[in-house]
């Protein structure tokens, strides 16, 4: 077994199996090699490991005993199993080996605040970490990722974790996909289509509500920059910025912080949003603002520099943000689309201002004359306005979770696709999918029936899904006569078929394929609530 | 959404059905056997082609039971894993014939 001591780690490569045969052997070794000293830390290197019995996991378990900041590295997929079977990952760092991918003459596809995008094949991209320490982040994006989709926003999940050249990368399914930076460079004439999908999927973001605690707050981060820019505005200005953030009011709608035209993919006739490592919950003119410096802020005296990033120039940004500005707020109101921009150059120029400080921009002549003249226009700004906030129609998403229809035994596939259309986005498994049905059916077609006979009334039907486990629970409110279904006995369903009434198995069926049914009736109105994990 | 096709071998009746068993389509199949379950000594459906069946569509299934109970005999064939659960915990599985 080789053994290595470099300054205060202490590695052990593991080799070949490790059994009752000769795990004590394996101990022994190692502990002879710490002997007296005590190493910080360590660790066991599992490359060439291709098997452990539990008699092996009784040696790591003993030597975290006295060594608490043991960790397994670069563990096979294999061995890695058997650490997760037994619950050693959950108890102790247990690290995949990452399988090493090349991005050399690869294209780039996108580009985000924490790493870049690049096609490594037909179907597959990678993102390249700039932090070399990116495990965090990358399990930080896949859990925003994950929590967007369930929340209904189309996005791609990564599904492997690999190393490129000293960083580590996330790779995703992404097949035959073109950016929209790719598509507005080439293609000129489908602009207005873009800005058209571009402030659909901006619009879902923003009107979807997102858990408590699930999303950082960007108010707080964007409180941080006023703070910082205490010490580099004159007194008034300073002031006033900082009680204009501090009274914007809390917001938990999604934003995705990042919001420009190479973070949105057009896959077949799908747009997906991509780069997802910056959601958070807030304003919307905290997305604005990050989106008028993707395309006016970062490049207000360096106009080349756009191309580079976006593929486009600073004319055809300045067209596509227009634009966008005017869908996104539905008018054509040049005062009302100024003052939101305005509101947006605001909180743009604050980061700027202050990311440029920090980098050391004041000691570059032309970087500060780029602060000079963003310092100058914020103070401009500041003197014109009292609010960031201002009105936005965001309604659509809420209409999206609720169907309000007729309850008439002719809607029921209304309902029916209105339901699998919302589980389909989840990736809802064919059975569970049949049993919700199968669930839907009996008690819409029950509140067609009976709620409102002789006469004919309204149902809602609200479909959430949670994570987490993921869980999706669907509602029913109707205003007919109370009636509570679970009131009913359950059939015999041991009776042979001549002693079986034909009727009668509906509402047992569903209790039998839901994980809970609840029934209430309240403020007149009857509520069924179903609730299934997936 | 709900097509039938049937098939006559002899003193036997295959009924294929492709897409969705369900309240609004129950009806459907109920009309076509009413129209032809005496005239075929054994009925046979084939679920290959099913997708789904709720409780309005076994409830057609138990009443063709009953009557082939009667007199003859039914079988159904090709059902899906889904479909099988379904029969399952309706205690369905105990009182077809499931080839």
């Amino acid at each position: 077994m080789k053994i290595d001591r470099d300054n205060d780690i202490l590695t052990a490569s593991l080799e070949g199996r490790i059994d009752s045969g000769n795990s004590s052997d394996v101990e022994n070794k190692i502990r002879e090699a710490i002997g007296d000293s005590k190493p910080a830390s360590v660790v066991l290197d599992a490359s060439a490991l291709e098997y452990i019995s539990s008699a092996g996991l009784r040696v790591i378990l003993r030597l975290r005993k006295d060594h608490p900041s043991l960790r397994v590295i670069n563990v096979s997929p294999e061995v890695y199993e058997v650490f997760e079977m037994t619950g050693f990952t959950e108890m102790m760092t247990v690290e995949k080996a990452y399988r090493q991918v090349s991005i050399e003459g690869c294209e780039e596809i996108g580009r985000g605040a924490n790493g870049t995008i690049y096609r490594i094949d037909k179907d597959n991209v990678v993102k390249v970490y700039k932090n070399a320490d990116a495990l965090d982040d990358i399990q930080h994006e896949r859990e925003v990722a994950r929590l967007a989709l369930i929340l209904g926003i189309p996005t791609a999940i990564s599904y492997d974790v690999v190393r490129v050249g000293d960083s580590y990368g996330s790779v995703f399914e992404l097949l035959n996909a073109t950016s929209f930076s790719k598509m507005i460079a080439n293609e000129p004439d489908k602009i207005d289509w873009c800005v058209q999908e571009y402030v659909k999927m901006l619009k879902l973001i923003h009107s979807t509500v997102v858990p408590e605690g699930k999303l950082p707050d960007m108010k707080e981060t964007v409180v941080g920059w006023a703070k910082f820019m205490q010490d580099y505005l004159p007194e008034d200005a300073a002031k006033k910025l900082l009680a204009m953030v501090e009274a914007v009011p809390h917001n938990d709608h999604m934003i995705h912080g990042d919001y420009h035209t190479k973070n949105l993919e057009l896959q077949d006739d799908e747009v997906l949003l991509v780069d997802m490592d910056t959601l958070a919950v807030g304003n919307p003119v905290f997305e604005l603002a990050s989106m008028f410096n993707a395309y006016a802020g970062f490049f207000e005296i360096d106009h080349e520099a756009i191309k580079a990033f976006q593929g486009f120039d600073l004319d055809t940004a300045t067209e596509f943000w227009q634009k966008t500005l005017r869908a996104y707020l539905e008018t054509d109101d040049e005062e009302v689309v100024r003052s939101v921009e305005d509101k947006a150059r605001i909180v743009g120029y604050t980061r700027l201002i202050r990311r440029s400080i920090r980098r050391g921009g004041l000691e570059d002549p032309a970087r500060k004359a780029e602060i000079d003249l963003w310092t100058k226009e914020l103070i401009e700004l500041l003197g014109k306005y009292d609010t960031l906030l201002f009105d936005v129609d965001l309604e659509e998403k809420k209409v999206k979770n609720e169907l309000d229809i007729e309850a008439i035994e002719e809607n029921l596939s209304t309902v029916t696709a209105f339901v699998d259309e919302r589980l389909e986005k989840v990736g809802c498994s064919m059975k569970a999918q049949m049993q919700i049905d199968l669930a839907v059916e009996e008690i819409f077609i029950n509140i067609a029936k009976y709620a409102y006979y002789p006469d004919k009334g309204r149902a809602t039907v609200r479909v959430e899904v949670n994570d987490e486990p993921v869980q999706v629970k669907i509602t029913f409110l109707d205003h007919g006569k109370p009636y509570d279904p679970l009131a009913k006995e359950d059939p015999d369903v041991t009776l042979s078929a001549a002693d079986r009434p034909v009727g009668g198995l509906g509402v047992f069926m569903v209790k039998q394929s839901m994980d809970d049914v609840k029934y209430e009736y309240k403020d007149g109105a009857n509520i069924l609530t179903l609730t299934k994990s997936l | 959404m709900l097509d039938i096709k049937k098939t006559v071998n002899g003193n036997e009746l295959v009924i294929v059905m492709t897409g969705r068993l369900d309240t609004l389509t129950a009806p459907q199949l109920e009309e076509e056997l009413s129209a032809s379950i005496d005239s075929a000594e054994n009925l046979v459906f084939d679920f290959s082609e099913l997708e789904y069946i709720s409780s309005a569509g076994l409830r057609v299934l138990l009443s063709a039971q009953k009557t082939k109970n009667a007199s003859g005999s039914m079988t159904v064939k090709n059902v899906s894993e889904e479909i099988r659960e379904i029969f399952d915990v309706t205690g369905f599985s105990d009182i077809l014939t499931i080839e």
